[in-house]
């Protein structure tokens, strides 16, 4: 594991030195952006609450008013019916759509309906990748249905549901 | 009696006999704990409470209470189970099948539809461990019986898995006529017969098991492989003694443990006991190299998982002829059927598959394992709804809890001799370690 | 894996052991990271600070970026992505992780055939 800023290495990296925000080791510290680009002012705090927002609301932020349509079989949604534990929710989705550079998904969505914020994450495919899959771990706040949106490069939106059940207490664990 | 009959009687007492004898072959005196200190059990009182020192993390953290009136599976704990109360019901209580409801599926309490089905949408997940309830109404069945089932069933079933739930407080007697009043009210229509069900995963007896995780053993699949590589680099590493364990148990760990793991738990004499790989390492690590590597500490976990895969594909291959593994082996397996907690549950009656027993059906939304086909060939084991690994020691602290006991130190003892009667049954299974689980 | 706090930043990548030209595989990557979540004040508003959580991965191959996510403190602990990857050259498989402190862990990973 390396710590690296992904810059031109000379003149930024002995500006920060000079600015006294990384250390000669040329470790990475908090890069404290708000200290010396002052325009970029609302970037440099990105972890601050955002306000709590129902999932139809999230849809209209995300999607406006394109047309969703069910996914018909076409995306996989794997996620457990019954979760242990809201803290750590695997979710797969997998896609059975093109990845070609004419046409492929561009984007995954993976929503909460009842989490404060329903957008647990997006991310970004490229054709590079040969399969539209992603898998990752979630945090559900309670019982909620779960949805994946997929994104085609032409704009095309397909969706599949499913409820996740969240248990608490008990042997389980 | 036919002499055939005669043969067998004295045959079958001789066998209890030495099985008696051998149980009660002096148990090893208590072991001074080598695991992290959240793994080791200790009561402390803080701020005037008595609390049991617990992991930090979930699901532990849901559980503060401190258990120390009820019994354990500890040698010296050899408190009574609390006697069976025969009782009537009190007449001055006005039932409210409403309130009834709410307290049969209060999880602060049992809940009843852990194990016990009734109706309603939002009855979700109950489980099938207990009778199906969603008639009992159409029973006509009498108040008193019914006071005295969810008081003590004990009465009726002297070996049931259900809690005597006012005997040991976890119900007032107001609380259980509501209760039953509730009861009265689940009906059919027609009689017997409960209303369609929409939702097939609501009902325990319909629902759906998904259990396939993919390959155990895949590192794009199971984090848990990324940890034998980090025991690689201990292995490897000289600890406080100029020694790494490489220097002596030459040609790595594919060469020098192949085939070490199927013999676990067994009997060390040096230590006098019964250990899990684990158990060794705790010890063996400081006294060799130096390095510490306690229980249930990141380190020993790794190292226990690289040990266990270089005997993947062999099966597990107890020696149990010693007299010590025999009485072990005895220990564990009245402790596997000895009744502890608030709860007063066995590991018997969840795990075993028998009628009015847990294993196969589920507690809850939990489908339970039956260990008798042989279940600790897969541990350590990564859990993929905790994102960490497991080994069975730590499944069993956590079972304790929501039995309403305290933990007992990962590495004691009691749990080493338990986990061995439950590794008997997957004596001959393939170890396949690390596993991947929910 | 790691206690939480631990280690925070140590990036893990997994490739299968063997891979063939123009095949499709899967690459699982994790950073050991709390991502912290919410704390609330009494009235149950959230308190305004800048929570520590991963909000941004970026996998490059061989310099080209190939798969981005955008991600929120509804991500668990210690964030894990499983993602395919089509590999029709050899080379360096790079995955970044920024958390809103600004600071980026990364790892990499050299592909062969």
């Amino acid at each position: 594991m390396k710590l690296e800023l992904d810059v031109p290495k000379l003149t930024r990296r002995d500006l920060l030195r000079a600015l006294g925000i990384i250390g000669s080791t040329g470790v990475a510290v908090s890069l404290g952006l708000g200290s010396f680009m002052t325009v970029a002012a609302q970037q440099t705090q990105p972890g601050m609450p955002q306000p709590d927002e129902k999932v139809d609301a999230t849809i209209k932020r995300l999607f406006g008013n394109r047309s969703i349509s069910p996914a018909d079989g076409k995306v996989k949604l794997e996620a457990p019916h019954i979760a242990e534990n809201g803290s750590v929710v695997p979710v797969t989705v997998e896609a059975d759509l093109p990845m070609t550079p004419q046409k492929h998904v561009k984007s995954i969505y993976i929503i909460s309906d009842k989490n404060r914020r329903p957008l647990n994450a997006k991310f970004s495919l490229t054709p590079e990748v040969g399969k539209a899959a992603i898998s990752t771990n979630i945090r559900l706040a309670e019982t909620t249905d779960l949805r994946a949106i997929v994104e085609m490069n032409d704009g095309a939106l397909y969706m599949v549901k499913q409820e996740v059940k969240v248990t608490v207490g008990g042997c389980g664990g | 009696m036919r002499p055939g009959m005669l043969f067998s009687l004295v045959g079958s007492v001789a066998v209890t006999a030495l099985a008696v004898a051998y149980a009660q072959m002096a148990a090893p005196g208590p072991w001074k704990s080598r695991a992290i200190p959240e793994a080791q059990g200790e009561v402390k009182e803080i701020d005037g409470k008595r609390m049991q020192i617990r992991y930090k993390g979930a699901p532990f953290a849901r559980e503060q209470r401190d258990w120390s009136q009820w019994r354990t599976y500890a040698y010296n704990d050899n408190r009574p189970e609390p006697p069976m109360q025969k009782v009537s019901m009190p007449k001055d209580v006005k039932g409210d099948p409403k309130l009834g409801r709410k307290l049969f599926m209060d999880g602060a309490k049992g809940p009843c539809t852990g194990c016990h089905l009734i109706q309603g949408d939002d009855v979700w997940p109950a489980g099938n461990i207990g009778p199906d309830l969603s008639t009992y109404g159409d029973r006509l069945l009498p108040d008193e019986f019914v006071y005295q089932m969810i008081y003590d069933s004990r009465l009726f079933f002297p070996n049931t898995a259900m809690p005597p739930w006012g005997t040991v407080g976890i119900f007032k007697p107001d609380e259980m006529v509501h209760i039953l009043m509730f009861l009265k009210t689940q009906k059919g229509n027609p009689p017997f017969v409960p209303p369609p069900e929409k939702d097939p995963d609501r009902n325990p007896f319909t629902r759906k098991v998904k259990s396939y995780l993919g390959d155990n053993l895949d590192p794009t699949n199971n984090p848990a492989m990324d940890l034998a590589d980090d025991a690689m680099v201990d292995w490897a590493k000289k600890g406080a003694s100029g020694k790494s364990c490489g220097d002596c148990h030459t040609g790595g760990p594919g060469k020098s443990m192949k085939g070490v793991a199927t013999k676990y738990p067994k009997h060390i004499a040096k230590y006098s006991r019964i250990m899990a790989i684990e158990d060794f390492v705790s010890v063996h690590a400081p006294e060799t190299t130096g390095q510490p590597m306690p229980s249930e500490g990141q380190a020993n976990i790794n190292m226990t998982i690289l040990i266990k895969m270089q005997s993947n594909g062999m099966p597990v291959n107890l020696d149990l002829t010693s007299p010590e593994m025999k009485a072990a082996l005895e220990r564990g397996k009245a402790s596997f059927y000895k009744r502890v907690g608030e709860r007063q549950h066995a590991c018997a009656d969840c795990h075993t598959n028998a009628p009015g027993k847990g294993a196969t059906k589920f507690l809850g939304g939990r489908l339970l394992g039956d260990v008798e086909t042989g279940l600790t060939n897969h541990f350590p084991t990564w859990r993929t709804s905790q994102g960490l690994v497991w080994d069975i020691r730590k499944r069993m602290q956590w079972c304790m809890l929501p039995l309403g006991m305290n933990y007992l130190a990962a590495d004691s003892v009691e749990y080493a001799e338990l986990e061995l009667y439950l590794a008997s049954f997957a004596h001959g299974k393939s170890m396949n370690v690390p596993g991947i689980r929910h | 894996m790691a206690e939480v706090g631990a280690d925070i930043g140590r990036v893990r990548i997994r490739l299968p052991s063997t891979i063939a030209k123009g095949e499709v595989i899967r690459v699982r990557a994790l950073v050991t990271h709390p991502m912290e979540v919410l704390s609330f004040d009494k009235e149950r508003k959230p308190i305004p600070k800048n929570y520590q959580f991963v909000y941004k991965i970026v996998a490059t191959y061989n310099g080209r970026e190939i798969l981005q996510a955008e991600t929120t403190q509804a991500v668990s602990q210690n964030p894990f992505i499983a993602f395919p990857l089509k590999v029709t050259e050899p080379g360096k498989l790079v995955i970044s992780f920024t958390d809103t402190n600004g600071k980026t862990y990364e790892g990499s990973a050299e592909i062969k055939f």
